[in-house]
C-alpha cells in the first residue's frame, strides 16, 4: 500500500516534466521512422512499435493523476492498482491488435488482473464497514460519556452552590448573630456597640457577596424545585409581562436543566431590552427532546453572533442540542432551543 | 409570645434560641426536620412558627412546604420563614395559603437582633413581614430600562420607603429606620401610592399587599 501511495505521488510530482519531454520525443521519432520507412518503399508499418514505446510511458502519467485524484489512505492504493491494471490490460490489447491479431492471447491475464482489483475493493470495502462501525459505537459512547461528564459538572456545581449556602454562609450568619447579640449587651457603652455594628454589617455584607456568587453557579430555585417552578419564577421577575406554558415533565438531568434556564434567562432578559413587549415562554416534550421557545413581538434584528447568543450556543451545542434563532427585522425574536433528554 | 423554631444546623438552632430568650420571648418547641416540626406545632400550640427553608432530607424546599402545610392545618398561626436566598415565588406561595401572621426574610436578618424580633413580634399579631430584598428583586426585575411611571420613576428614598414598607413597618417605624422625620415618610408614601396609583390606607398589613399586589402584577403581566 505505501509502496503503491510512493508510486503515485512520484508519477504526479514529475508528470510535467515526463509529459513535455516524452510527447514531443515520441512524436519526433514516430514522425522521423514513418518518413523513413515511406522512404524504404513503404511495407509492413514497422514504426507502430516506435509509436507504441512513445505511448506507453505516455498513457501511464496521463492516467495515473486522473484515478488518484483527491483519493488517500487505502482508497488511493485501490486506485492506482485500479489505474495501472488499466493500463496494463490496454497495453496488452494494443501489442495484440500490433502484433495483428490472432487468438486472443492476453484473456487469462486480463481476469486474473481485473480479479485482483475486484478482490481489492471488495477487502477494502469490509475494512471501511469495520471502521465505519467502530466509529459509530465511539461516537455513541463519547457522546454518553461527555453528557455524564457535563451532569457530573452541573451536579457538582449545584453541591458547591448548597455548600456555600449552608457551609460558610451559615457560619458567618451565626457569627453576625453573635455579633448581633453582643450589640444588644453593649446598649450602655456606645463607642463599643458601634465597634460591634460595624463588624456585624462587614459579615453581613460577606454574606450578601456569598449569596451573590452562589446564585451565579447555580440558580437555587432550580435546583431545589426543577426546570418548570424555577422558569415560573423566572417569568415572574422578568421586567416584561410573560405568558408561560411549561410541560417539561419530571425532574431532567442536572446538565440539561441548566442549560434550559440559562436560555430561557438570556432570551428573557433580551426581549425585555430589546423588545420591551410580552412575551411567551413555551416548554414541551417530544419524545426524547426538550423544547424550549422564547418569543416577543419585539423589532426582531437580533445578531446570533452577539456574545449573549452565542454564549448560549455554545451552552447547547455543548449537551447535543440545537439553538436557532428568527429575528426577522420588524418580525420578532424567536429563539428555540432544543435539548435531547432520554 | 410562644415560638416554635425548625432549623437542621445546631449552631444557629441554638443562637436563634438563645437570642429570643435574651429578648423575652419563650421557645417552646425546637425541630431539626419538618416531620418532627409539624407534630410539634400540633402539641405545643405557638403564636409564631419560624421555619428555615431547606431542611432535611434533600434540603431543597421542605421546611418551606412545612410553612404552608402548618399554615392550613393550623389557622391563625403566624408563619416566619428564613431563607437563605430571596425567591419571591416562595412569597407569594406563603401568602396565598392561610390566614394569620406571615414572613419572608433573608436568614442573616437574624442578626439584626431589634429587626428580627419585631418581625416576629407583628407575625404574632398577624402582620406581613417581607424582606427588603424581596422588594427590591422584584423591582429590579419590573424596571424597564428608562421608564419615567410606574416602579422605574421612583427615587432612591422612595424605593428604600417601599422596602421597609413591604417588611410590614409602620410610618413611625420607617421614619426611625430612615432617621428621617415621619412627616418626610408620609410624603415619600402618598408620593410612592401616587406613582405606583395604589389606594391610600393606614392599615400596615393592606399596605403591604397592596405593595405587593403591585409588584406581582406588574412582573406576571
Amino acid at each position: 500500500m505505501i509502496a503503491e501511495q510512493a508510486f503515485a505521488s512520484a508519477v504526479s510530482r514529475h508528470r510535467e516534466a515526463a509529459l513535455s519531454l516524452l510527447v514531443p520525443a515520441t512524436a519526433v521519432a514516430g514522425f522521423a521512422c514513418t518518413v523513413i520507412w515511406a522512404g524504404t518503399g513503404f511495407g509492413s508499418y514497422w514504426p507502430i512499435w516506435v509509436w507504441f514505446a512513445g505511448l506507453v510511458p505516455i498513457s501511464l502519467f496521463w492516467i495515473l493523476p486522473r484515478v488518484t485524484e483527491e483519493q488517500e489512505g487505502r482508497r488511493l492504493a485501490l486506485a492506482v492498482h485500479a489505474g495501472l491494471t488499466a493500463w496494463v490490460i490496454a497495453i496488452l490489447v494494443m501489442i495484440w491488435i500490433a502484433a495483428g491479431g490472432g487468438p486472443f492471447w492476453p484473456l487469462v491475464t486480463i481476469v486474473v488482473l481485473i480479479a485482483a482489483v475486484v478482490l481489492h475493493a471488495v477487502i477494502l470495502r469490509r475494512a471501511e464497514d469495520r471502521g465505519e462501525h467502530e466509529l459509530e459505537e465511539r461516537v455513541v459512547e463519547l457522546t454518553r460519556t461527555r453528557r455524564g461528564a457535563l451532569d457530573v459538572q452541573a451536579e457538582e456545581l449545584r453541591r458547591i452552590e448548597r455548600d456555600l449556602h449552608d457551609g460558610a454562609q451559615a457560619r458567618l450568619v451565626a457569627l453576625s448573630m453573635q455579633l448581633g447579640r453582643a450589640e444588644e449587651r453593649l446598649a450602655d457603652r456606645p463607642e463599643d456597640r458601634e465597634l460591634v455594628r460595624a463588624a456585624r454589617e462587614e459579615a453581613g455584607a460577606a454574606i450578601a457577596e456569598l449569596r451573590d456568587l452562589a446564585r451565579g453557579i447555580a440558580p437555587p430555585v432550580l435546583a431545589d424545585r426543577g426546570l418548570g417552578p424555577a422558569l415560573e419564577a423566572l417569568a415572574g421577575r422578568s421586567a416584561i409581562p410573560v405568558d408561560v406554558e411549561i410541560d417539561a415533565g419530571e425532574r431532567l438531568a442536572p446538565a440539561i436543566e441548566t442549560v434550559a434556564y440559562f436560555v430561557a434567562a438570556e432570551a428573557l432578559t433580551n426581549a425585555a431590552k430589546h423588545a420591551g413587549t410580552p412575551a411567551t415562554l413555551r416548554v414541551s416534550r417530544h419524545g426524547d427532546v426538550l423544547r424550549l421557545v422564547v418569543a416577543d413581538d419585539g423589532p426582531g434584528g437580533a445578531d446570533p453572533a452577539g456574545s449573549g447568543l452565542s454564549g448560549l450556543r455554545g451552552r447547547v451545542e455543548a449537551v447535543d442540542g440545537e439553538l436557532t434563532i428568527e429575528s426577522p427585522t420588524g418580525g420578532g425574536t424567536t429563539v428555540t432551543a432544543e435539548l435531547p433528554c432520554e | 409570645m410562644r415560638v416554635a423554631l425548625v432549623e437542621d444546623q445546631a449552631l444557629l438552632r441554638e443562637g436563634i434560641v438563645a437570642l429570643l430568650r435574651e429578648q423575652g420571648i419563650e421557645v417552646v418547641a425546637q425541630a431539626e426536620d419538618a416531620q418532627s416540626f409539624l407534630s410539634a406545632v400540633g402539641a405545643h400550640h405557638p403564636d409564631v412558627a419560624i421555619v428555615d427553608v431547606r431542611l432535611p432530607p434533600t434540603f431543597t424546599d421542605e421546611g418551606l412546604r412545612a410553612a404552608l402545610e402548618a399554615r392550613r392545618r393550623h389557622p391563625g398561626l403566624g408563619v416566619l420563614v428564613l431563607s437563605q436566598y430571596v425567591e419571591p415565588a416562595y412569597t407569594t406561595e406563603l401568602l396565598e395559603v392561610g390566614s394569620g401572621g406571615v414572613g419572608y426574610l433573608l436568614k442573616e436578618r437574624v442578626a439584626e437582633v431589634r429587626t428580627f424580633v419585631d418581625a416576629v413580634e407583628r407575625v404574632a399579631e398577624g402582620g406581613t413581614v417581607l424582606d427588603r430584598e424581596v422588594v427590591s428583586t422584584l423591582v429590579r426585575g419590573s424596571e424597564p430600562a428608562g421608564s419615567e411611571t410606574g416602579i422605574g420613576s421612583l427615587t432612591p428614598k422612595e424605593r428604600e420607603v417601599l422596602e421597609l414598607m413591604a417588611e410590614g413597618r409602620t410610618n413611625a417605624g420607617i421614619a426611625k429606620a430612615m432617621v428621617v422625620t415621619q412627616g418626610a415618610v408620609e410624603k415619600h408614601i402618598s408620593s410612592i401610592f401616587g406613582k405606583l396609583d395604589l389606594p391610600q390606607g393606614g392599615d400596615d398589613h393592606r399596605r403591604v399587599l397592596a405593595v405587593l399586589t403591585y409588584l406581582r402584577a406588574t412582573s406576571e403581566g
